[in-house]
């Protein structure tokens, strides 16, 4: 594969889970700057994709590449560092600290750290401790979620918490930003909502996105192109016009024979 | 006599909060009960010792040795026993099963080498006294509770404000999340284990010093699990709080009640305490992590 010249790809990735195959030969590439959905019904191992690429899981074969570089079986903190970053489909907050906290423990990881000068509060640690935390706030603020920046991370509502794991995976300052089922749970007004917000972190935070979603309406409406899976697989992959009018793909939803696996793929 | 009884309990406190502060941290990160922590204590003793008896260095030097000794057998423990098991994502019982194994090997490991004589440290303090209120305390007792105060507020600091101490408070409630904010978990738990290591260093300098040295001392971090139970596991300040009170609670029962009844109380304590208040006086429910 041409790893030189696409900004992400995939490539002959596997993985096993004792005999279960949960990714099975999986290739397909995404290209700078876009919004990439992946789809697929239920148990499609759509996550274990994220969780391959983010290095939670090691691949049992195949390639993972970003800006040309083999990141495959690298420890999640190596990879973080290479540009990806993730938020999860039940959200994984640092519950007991506060927003900002949240937002300041990415942001401290990718600063140089004087161990003597925070220990001591030197006038030097604590004006680099300020600008850290002026920069949380302002990352906060460009979502709308300054006003809490001290608040407790789980006293805050659903919505605000996907939004606030979403600046703290911003906050790692990510080339590519993984989005699993951001608008699980949320409704239809809140969706339409989430897909503005989405397009704008794209231009605001000049990012890649891709994205896991359940939602139709807002995979059809902002990603291009859509990845489709399959027990594992690569099922298909187009705009969201020759996804929808893929007979695989509406054979893999609708079932031949057997029921739907997921109600809310149908909107 | 009843002040001299307080500084007596207050000091033994101390060294409860002590071996508790390391447990305990371990126990927030990992989530499994480390009972090799009492024989990191014991080697640590023993370092100390060695540096006291054979170099014949100070008090300050047995110290910092000790410390260095026991954090770093701390962190090859977790190396060669915990880290592969980690890594697996094997359940907590079997690091805490790869921990009691641990346990008996460097007890039995120490009966092996070193045997089973009880040695003493050489007497750094003398008997000396200060003469407080009317009464005599022991100026050990004293300097054991103090430097417990003083080391216990240093990690405190450290935990609030540095950028490791961050990344251990997020690590607490999510490891994984926390490798994927970019931190490198073999790291943070490598530092983890030294800080908890040294703290048994210096556990068990005061009680080598306080009682004597021998291959089953570790034994006595059972003390150090009650205290962070009752000041709640996980919980810093509750490690501190809890060793305090157990250790004053244990001193005035065995001079006003009966000193055979101590440990019967203590573990009454331990035992009351999981029933009425799980969560201890200072720590966190329980209901997320599940």
């Amino acid at each position: 594969m041409s790893a030189g010249h696409t900004f992400f790809s995939v490539t002959g990735l596997t993985k096993d889970f004792g005999g279960i195959r949960a990714v099975d030969d999986l290739c397909f590439s995404v290209e700078k700057g876009s919004i990439t959905g992946i789809i697929g019904p239920n148990g499609a191992g759509k996550t274990t994709v994220f969780n391959l690429v983010t290095g939670v899981y090691r691949p049992t074969s195949g390639a993972i590449h970003l800006m040309g570089e083999p990141i495959g079986g690298l420890r999640p903190d190596a990879i973080v560092r290479k540009g990806i970053a993730r938020t999860f489909q039940n959200i994984r907050l640092f519950n007991r600290q506060s927003c900002l906290e949240n937002v300041m423990t990415p942001l401290l990881q990718r600063e140089r750290h004087s161990f003597v000068g925070s220990v001591l509060r030197t006038p030097g640690a604590r004006r680099r401790q300020r600008d850290l935390a002026d920069r949380g706030r302002s990352l906060l603020a460009s979502l709308g979620l300054e006003p809490f920046a001290s608040q407790q991370a789980n006293t805050l509502p659903y919505g605000l918490q996907r939004k606030l794991e979403i600046v703290r995976a911003l906050a790692t300052g990510p080339e590519l930003l993984l989005l699993d089922e951001p608008a699980a749970g949320m409704n239809p007004e809140e969706t339409k909502r989430l897909a503005e917000l989405i397009a704008e972190i794209r231009e605001r935070f000049d990012v890649t996105i891709l994205l896991i979603e359940h939602h139709m309406d807002l995979v059809m409406n902002i990603c291009e192109p859509i990845v489709v899976m399959n027990f594992g697989a690569l099922l298909a992959c187009g705009t969201p016009d020759e996804v929808r009018s893929n007979p695989d793909v509406i054979a893999a939803y609708l079932g031949k024979g057997k029921k739907s696996h997921d109600a809310s793929a149908q909107g | 006599m009843f002040l001299q009884t307080l500084i007596t309990g207050l000091s033994i406190g101390g060294i409860y909060a002590l071996m508790a502060v390391g447990y305990s941290l371990v126990f927030s990160v990992l989530n499994f009960s480390n009972f090799a922590h009492g024989a990191v204590i014991m080697l640590g003793a023993y370092v100390g010792l060695a540096l006291a008896t054979k170099l014949s260095l100070g008090f300050g030097l047995v110290l910092a040795g000790s410390v260095a000794g026991a954090g770093i057998i701390a962190v090859l423990n977790e190396r060669l026993a915990y880290s592969v098991l980690r890594r697996r994502k094997a359940p907590s019982l079997y690091l805490m099963i790869s921990a009691m194994g641990c346990s008996v090997f460097l007890e039995n490991l120490v009966y092996a080498t070193i045997g089973s004589r009880f040695y003493a440290f050489p007497e750094f303090f003398g008997r000396q006294v200060l003469t407080l209120w009317g009464s005599s305390v022991s100026l050990l007792d004293m300097g054991a509770f103090l430097f417990a105060l003083v080391s216990i507020f240093a990690l405190h600091v450290f935990i609030s404000s540095t950028r490791t101490g961050i990344a251990i408070r997020a690590g607490v409630s999510d490891m994984t999340m926390c490798s994927l904010m970019g931190v490198d978990l073999n790291r943070l738990i490598a530092i983890v284990f030294l800080l908890a290591g040294g703290f048994a260093g210096v556990a068990g300098v005061f009680l080598g010093i306080k009682y004597l040295v021998y291959p089953t001392m570790g034994w006595v971090t059972n003390k150090a699990y009650i205290a962070a139970v009752i000041g709640g596991l996980g919980s810093l300040p509750g490690a501190l709080a809890g060793g305090l009170i157990l250790g004053v609670v244990e001193t005035f029962v065995s001079s006003y009640v009966s000193s055979v009844l101590r440990d019967v109380f203590s573990f009454s304590l331990l035992i009351a305490f999981l029933v009425l208040r799980p969560n201890g006086l200072m720590g966190q429910d329980t209901e997320e992590k599940v």
